[in-house]
């Protein structure tokens, strides 16, 4: 029994036919989801004098750090690929990811008073985190395009159609995570705190700095990551046109069915709890 | 399901919390108690804040909840929102219900009050079309005026609660929820809110009133019970159901006084 059974017209309890008002519940939920994140995107740089230069600014300078420090300090070897276009296309996409799970971790937990008086479908709140960055992500493309564009190289169709394929896959993969740690993290906040130790191990673990091919034989161990196949998908079509394919990308695909499908039976289980837990 | 003409069917209801009093606070017994603490009992003392309580409200009906602090009120009103699941028992409601557990939950500061009355009217269950047409009584029925875009951090608390109070009733419900909110706001606001909550009433909509102010209780409800200790003591029509809270309450004082 979800959030709006009795939220929708003269039906009777809780125990009624669904078919009828699937439509109905699923697009107020839309449109839950929409406000929120709209309120979301608003209140976020409200009152700085930057604004949304932030969202692009912030990431572009981790890119210029990580640029320096591997171009100077520590070489990494790049297969005649422009080390910026190494990282900032795989940093852009993996800031999309780790956001969104830190940010999204606390968001059943932390709104306790919600929970607690109003009906509405909880997953809205972890989800309008992960539509929130994904906003910011996309407001991000057109610079990667423009380091692209700085080397000679040219964007071509294969950007149309593998940007929303790998955007998609991205959303799915986080819906299935972002369930699983908003729901654990109500009953086990030291959740929030493993994530982030777990994001900076992941972020070396995943080809962002280096690509896939430098790990040589450790290759199919990185690859149990499912964003290791992913990032490495953003960066090929981003800077070398070439559209994903399923024999690359299938460690993404079954990482996010598999997300999806522990992410909602695990939320699905723990969200009858949540009033009393919160 | 529901018969004809019942909004509300509580089937031995029972609801259980555990006191966290014994919580492990260390590692060594939080892993030593790891059982009995992933079944979140804590290996704390349950406590049955609603113990086998069985009642049914008619459509249009409204029902008046009394009883002493802790006695389980508004338990048995988040059961009845479905908010919280109840360990036994069974609720049926039909129906939209619009709970007025707190006015204005999840309204943000830094927002006007324009944006939050239409997120709260979604998030509380209109859709946005509904809540937009709405959004013109709303505004009136609150009396902000120019307020309304202002960011809600500017307002005292008494329009917060106005504009709280004003986005759920327009939610349009079938059954109307209120825990004790109307004990704010000004005495004349507080007056337009029952007057408003008497049209709801007149024109069907099923009211379930949580309040210890007995007097509304008796003016409002056609039907109240009175609970204690999570028990239903006394079902009734209101007024004798008061009676019998007030003589409880009086006999209680006259023995503490010769004691």
């Amino acid at each position: 029994m979800t959030a709006e059974d009795s939220a929708t017209g003269p039906l009777n309890g809780r125990g009624r036919s669904w078919s009828a008002i699937i439509p109905q519940r699923f697009f107020r939920t839309w449109e839950l989801l929409y406000l929120l994140t709209a309120r979301e995107l608003k209140l976020r740089y409200q009152d700085t004098i930057l604004g949304f230069v932030w969202s692009v600014l912030k990431p572009l300078m981790l890119g210029l750090v990580l640029y320096v420090i591997f171009s100077h300090v520590a070489r990494i070897a790049t297969n005649g690929m422009p080390l910026q276009l190494v990282i900032l296309p795989a940093l852009f996409a993996w800031t999309w990811f780790s956001s969104s799970m830190i940010m999204s971790a606390p968001a059943i937990a932390n709104n306790g008073n919600l929970i607690k008086k109003v009906h509405f479908p909880r997953y809205v709140l972890p989800f309008s985190t992960i539509a929130n960055n994904m906003v910011h992500f996309l407001l991000t493309i057109p610079i990667i395009m423009i380091f692209v564009l700085a080397t000679g190289r040219h964007p071509n169709y294969t950007w149309l159609i593998g940007i929303p394929i790998l955007t998609v896959l991205e959303l799915l993969l986080l819906m299935g995570a972002v369930l699983f740690v908003s729901a654990v993290d109500v009953y086990f906040r030291d959740l929030e705190h493993l994530l982030e130790v777990f994001l900076n191990f992941a972020f070396y673990a995943t080809p962002i700095i280096y690509q896939l091919s430098n790990l040589g034989k450790y290759q199919n161990l990185a690859l149990i990551n499912p964003m290791a196949s992913l990032i490495e998908a953003w960066r090929n079509l981003l800077v070398l046109n070439q559209l994903p394919s399923l024999l690359d990308i299938w460690p993404c695909l079954a990482g996010t069915v598999a997300a999806v499908l522990i992410g909602s039976f695990v939320f699905g289980r723990l969200e009858k709890g949540f009033a009393d837990a919160v | 399901m529901l018969s004809n003409g019942t909004a509300i069917a509580l089937e031995g209801i029972s609801k259980r919390y555990f006191l966290r009093a014994q919580r492990p606070e260390d590692i060594k017994t939080t892993v030593l108690h790891l059982p009995s603490f992933l079944k979140r009992s804590n290996g704390g003392r349950p406590l049955w804040a609603l113990d086998d309580v069985s009642f049914s409200v008619k459509r249009g009906e409204s029902l008046g909840v009394i009883g002493p602090n802790g006695s389980g009120k508004s338990t048995l009103l988040k059961i009845i929102a479905d908010l919280a699941p109840p360990t036994r028992g069974k609720v049926e409601v039909a129906g939209r219900i619009s709970a007025l557990l707190e006015l204005g939950a999840g309204f943000h500061p830094r927002i006007t009050g324009r944006e939050n009355a239409i997120l709260n009217a979604v998030l509380l269950g209109l859709s946005k079309k509904e809540a937009l047409e709405a959004l013109p009584h709303i505004i009136a029925f609150s009396e902000l005026g120019n307020f309304i875009d202002e960011p809600m951090r500017t307002y005292s608390s008494g329009m917060y609660v106005r504009l709280g109070f004003s986005v759920a009733v327009h939610v349009r419900p079938d059954v109307l929820l209120v825990d004790e909110v109307l004990a704010v706001g000004d005495g004349e606001f507080q007056q337009k809110c029952f007057d408003h909550i008497a049209k709801l009433r007149a024109n069907g909509v099923t009211i379930v009133f949580v309040s210890h102010d007995l007097g509304s209780v008796t003016r409002f409800c056609d039907r109240a019970i009175l609970l204690q200790h999570g028990q239903m003591q006394v079902e009734g029509d209101s007024l004798p159901v008061v009676q019998e809270y007030l003589d409880r309450i009086a006999a209680f004082l006259s023995r503490t006084v010769s004691s």
